[in-house]
């Protein structure tokens, strides 16, 4: 049994397992909602909307669809982060750009900017800084070119943005795919990210995702564009969907 | 060629070649380089094996891999374990736990405790383990799905090796298992020690158990 871990003795913005980190908070901290699982010292952890901290959000934090799920951490002393017990890593940023899953990322420095990924449930981290991710199993690490299964996938850094290639085999080779595929639906095992370029790949050990608070809210959006015939549309298929 | 690559405890990579192709479980592959093509596999296609798997009710499935590339396979975070297996060598695993294997080996069904007859197959529903497992033999490699990794157990003429079935993974080599319940009034009241059902575990060969007692 390993000592019991104290301010002196814990980890500056390291591991201390797999599946927990501590961050030597000294200043702020973008942090995603209950990810906190303890600290030591002086810390406050206020949502994004309050007055204090409107400026760094304003500056740094351009993406009104996560907001909700996200606090600023302000203060001195070392905080120790969790995710469901799942892998922890940390990647430090040098004057560049990574696309990460929503979902997996923890928490990062407020030298970082964040923006909203044109990918849908994805950010893009810019700048130079520290940020945290977690992940089913851990990362593994890729070069393009390379396919990807969408729930496989972590993020990206440095190479564009990917685009969907299907699998025209497997539809044709599968009647119930192909029906589908006529029809507009796919059950997601045809299609896969392709990624081309120069840069890398982070993949995940597993195909298991883990839940996007923020995917309801964007497809909210979307209905905004919708006409009156294609919400009544909608309303009918939900209405099929939920007595299934 | 090389073989099998374990990338980390839950991801393994695997190369495919014409002549080499790759059958897995639907839905795990994560990534792959290359020229490679998926194709679900039916009954109606003709895959050996396939149709009795089907008659089985052995319900996963699958996918052949085919072209020239390397894929990434990986299944719900379980940790995986690769066997690989030499001619004359065959493999019984639950086809549950079965995350990808060369397509050159052969797979069939097998009843568990089929030294046992019907009684046996009956004792196999009891314990709530799959009736059917999937025998793979020939020459290749084969990777397997458990909680916490696939501990491998010898199991030698005169000792005998007793797991829980719910731990069990599969074995290898010539062995016999065989489902013993010791059942008595204590289980019948609900004060037994959980560990009345076991699978005695007999011959010369490996058994492969995981680190817990949790299906998937």
């Amino acid at each position: 049994m390993d000592a019991p871990l104290s301010p002196v003795t814990l980890p500056v913005d390291d591991n201390i397992n797999p599946y927990a980190f501590c961050v030597d908070l000294q200043g702020e901290w973008f942090l995603h909602k209950g990810k906190m699982i303890a600290y030591y010292g002086q810390m406050r952890f206020e949502a994004l909307t309050v007055a204090s901290v409107s400026a760094l959000v304003a500056a740094h934090f351009s993406s009104p669809l996560y907001a909700d799920d996200w606090v600023v951490a302000t203060g001195v002393g070392k905080l120790v982060l969790g995710d469901r017990g799942f892998d922890i890593n940390s990647y430090d940023l040098d004057d560049g750009n990574l696309t990460v899953r929503a979902a997996n990322l923890l928490a990062f420095e407020t030298r970082l900017e964040l923006l909203q990924s044109i990918v849908p449930g994805f950010l893009t981290l810019l700048g130079t800084g520290k940020f945290l991710a977690s992940s089913n199993g851990p990362v593994i690490f890729a070069e393009p070119p390379i396919r990807v299964d969408p729930e496989a996938l972590v993020g990206w850094a440095d190479c564009p943005s990917p685009s969907y290639h299907y699998d025209g085999h497997w539809m044709t080779q599968n009647l119930v795919g192909l029906l589908r595929g006529a029809i507009g639906i796919v059950s997601g095992e045809e299609r896969q990210f392709d990624f081309t370029g120069a840069g890398t790949v982070l993949i995940q050990s597993s195909e298991k995702t883990m839940a996007d608070p923020a995917a309801l809210r964007m497809m909210e959006q979307q209905i905004t564009a919708l006409s009156q015939a294609e919400k009544v549309h909608l309303h009918r298929f939900l209405g099929t969907q939920l007595t299934q | 060629m090389p073989g099998y690559v374990q990338v980390n405890s839950k991801v393994v990579q695997v190369p495919v070649a014409p002549g080499r192709e790759v059958l897995a479980r639907r839905g795990a592959m994560l990534a792959y380089t290359g020229q490679v093509t998926f194709r679900p596999v039916t009954a109606a296609q003709g895959i050996p094996g396939m149709l009795g798997r089907v008659v089985a009710g052995e319900t996963v499935k699958q996918m052949v891999a085919e072209g020239s590339g390397q894929v990434f396979y990986g299944h719900l975070g379980l940790h995986l374990t690769v066997i690989d297996l030499t001619p004359g060598e065959s493999l019984q695993v639950e086809a549950d736990r079965l995350l990808c294997h060369d397509a050159s080996l052969t797979s069939s069904v097998h009843f568990l405790g089929q030294q046992g007859g019907i009684r046996g197959a009956v004792r196999g529903a009891m314990s709530g383990q799959g009736l059917f497992t999937t025998q793979l033999a020939g020459d290749g490699s084969a990777v397997v799905l458990a909680h916490g990794g696939a501990i491998g157990l010898q199991v030698t003429p005169g000792r005998v090796v007793a797991v829980d079935p719910q731990a069990y993974v599969g074995h290898r080599g010539q062995l016999s298992v065989d489902v013993t319940a010791k059942v008595g009034w204590r289980e019948a009241v609900g004060r037994g020690s959980g560990e009345a059902i076991q699978l005695r575990v007999q011959g010369q060969g490996v058994v492969y158990v995981q680190a817990s007692e949790q299906k998937f």
